[in-house]
């Protein structure tokens, strides 16, 4: 009785356009006047996509990213938390700090890293050319080799202080008596982490590892704004592509973007997947 | 999800230390660290109030003069009007946020409570949480097909409807949990007295799980303020877009007029920045409790 409305919602917006992405993969989806039209196409869609290099380039690009993002953040974030949870003079006033960047939109953040990274007055290059480095100050976004690194860095920035802010959390749950015992047995403080600390901490690590993958998996604004996958798709990530096939090359199929998001669901599944059962497996000792 | 994040009677790093060097050390680190992570926002909020032309000339001083009348000019001139997408954001989010809050809170009220046990609960839970797992780019497609078939394109409730179901699993998870550990002695008395199961739910549970409900309006507030994708496929017409969109439109077309740029940037930051200041305990445990547990 209670949940009738809430299921019907989320069938309805949620699981049934779930479900209807996958029938489209298999079909050609033209828009006419509100009026739409499917032809069934087979395996075709799935068969352009094993020709298209663009697509392969926003898979590598969304893969090294899945990889360096997610790791990166944890080794930052658990460094801080632990700092943090030993009450280091300011804690609160870190903690406050590091999370700001979560509320920002990533419109905005795009905007302001396209500032921050512009070739001739953007704070990068104006700190680099003042501490007299002006041969690395490069123009950031318009290479072809460095795009995807100031995304990958720029998402960092956005984030890092949600996983921090998870470990944190998961940290302040475990019961002091633990440390306190490993203590009293004379363990010094880095034996303390090592030992007692991270392998509790695991399952909080797993969480915030997956929630971080699919951050990065699913990441659309701050790419769309800070480079719109350029130049010349350098910085194309699977969700950039799936956008420009489907609304703005006036392809007029939603069929073959529908393709790519079903194949690259699964690739994400199974990121999740292998995350979660290769730190799991490493719990039982 | 305690608010302090260590327990009073952990060692702190001066308890130990046997020099002050070391902390000195790293708390120069941490701040130089979080400098790094703030200078962006302090960059911003200066690039704000001057000219473009001092932004392009000189834009590491202190802004000479300062130029409040940007603001003015962001949400009054003709050309801008700023104004309008604030009030489209302000409706969606909104309404969004109420609808939302009233599917989610009955829902985590059948969810949470565990009279109403029935066989499927745990295999819909289960279907529901999956939603969190979703990568928006695999529903936008045929939900932009939807709204096309029901009329609903260039309408802000296409965006009530569609934002209300994307925080759904987050909201009725975190009602779900709160419900849960509600005591179910106010129940059984509240029976006994021949209370009907929806007042029972509305006069008495309702009341009790205020603090999940703010934390579940919180978090949702944001990512819907936020929210770009959907925005920018939903809603073309210039008149309905709401901030994000409005802000990239606007960047777009006025790549060269970075003085309003950053106006805009940080004019459209501020509610949610002014929320978290006032804030950001609630922020960071409501945010923290959607995941974790997960």
């Amino acid at each position: 009785m209670f949940l009738g409305p809430a299921l019907a919602f989320f069938g309805f917006f949620t699981v049934y356009p779930l479900l209807s992405s996958f029938y489209y993969a298999f079909h050609t989806i033209g828009m006419a006047g509100g009026k739409l039209t499917a032809t069934y196409v087979g395996l075709a869609n799935f068969k352009a996509l094993l020709d298209d290099p663009i697509f392969f380039l926003a898979v590598r690009n969304s893969l090294i990213w899945g990889v360096v993002g997610p790791v990166s953040e944890m080794v930052t974030a658990a460094g801080l938390a632990f700092i943090v949870y030993y009450r280091v003079p300011l804690y609160r006033f870190y903690r406050v700090a590091w999370f700001t960047p979560i509320l920002v939109s990533g419109v905005i953040i795009g905007i302001v890293f396209r500032w921050i990274f512009n070739y001739d007055w953007g704070l990068v290059n104006v700190s680099l050319r003042a501490i007299g480095l002006g041969q690395l100050a490069l123009n950031w976004l318009g290479r072809a080799d460095t795009p995807l690194g100031v995304v990958i860095l720029v998402h960092f920035w956005a984030t890092f202080g949600f996983t921090f802010v998870l470990l944190l959390a998961g940290l302040s749950a475990i019961p002091g008596e633990l440390e306190e015992a490993a203590q009293i047995d004379g363990a010094s403080r880095w034996q303390v982490i090592r030992h007692v600390l991270l392998p509790l901490l695991r399952p909080t690590i797993v969480t915030a590892l997956i929630l971080s993958f699919i951050g990065k998996m699913n990441a659309f604004n701050v790419v769309w704004v800070l480079t719109n996958g350029g130049p010349l798709h350098f910085s194309e990530t699977v969700a950039t592509y799936v956008q420009k096939r489907a609304f703005n090359w006036n392809t007029l199929d939603l069929g073959y973007p529908s393709a790519i998001a079903v194949v690259w669901f699964g690739v994400v599944v199974i990121g999740i997947g292998l995350i979660s059962r290769r730190l799991r497996s490493r719990i039982e000792y | 999800m305690d608010a302090p994040p260590a327990a009073v009677q952990r060692p702190g790093w001066l308890g130990r230390a046997r020099s002050r060097l070391p902390l000195v050390l790293l708390t120069a680190g941490l701040l130089v660290f979080t400098a790094l992570v703030i200078i962006p926002f302090v960059w911003m909020i200066l690039l704000s109030v001057r000219s473009t032309g001092e932004i392009l000339n000189n834009p590491y001083g202190w802004p000479q003069p300062i130029r409040w009348q940007n603001y003015v000019r962001l949400f009054f001139d003709p050309g801008i009007r700023f104004y309008r997408y604030y009030y489209n954001s302000l409706f969606v989010t909104f309404f969004a946020l109420c609808l939302n809050a009233l599917l989610a809170t009955l829902a985590g009220y059948g969810f949470g409570r565990p009279r109403y046990h029935f066989r499927f609960r745990g295999w819909l839970f289960a279907l529901l949480l999956f939603g969190l797992l979703l990568p928006p780019q695999i529903m936008y497609i045929p939900q932009f097909t939807m709204m096309a078939r029901y009329h609903l394109l260039n309408s802000r409730w296409s965006l009530v409807l569609l934002y209300a179901a994307l925080g759904l699993p987050v909201s009725t998870y975190l009602m779900a949990t709160y419900f849960s550990q509600l005591p179910s002695e106010m129940e059984d008395a509240a029976r006994i007295d021949g209370c009907s199961e929806f007042r029972m739910f509305w006069q008495i549970m309702l009341p009790l799980a205020r603090p999940a409900l703010a934390t579940v309006l919180l978090v949702n507030s944001l990512s819907f303020w936020n929210e770009l994708l959907l925005s920018v496929t939903m809603v073309t017409n210039p008149e309905l877009r709401t901030l994000p969109a409005a802000m990239f439109n606007f960047i777009g077309e006025n790549a060269a007029d970075y003085s309003m740029g950053a106006t805009s940037l940080v004019a459209s930051m501020l509610p949610l920045l002014i929320l978290y200041l006032v804030l950001s305990e609630r922020f960071i445990e409501g945010m923290t409790a959607g995941a974790l547990k997960g």
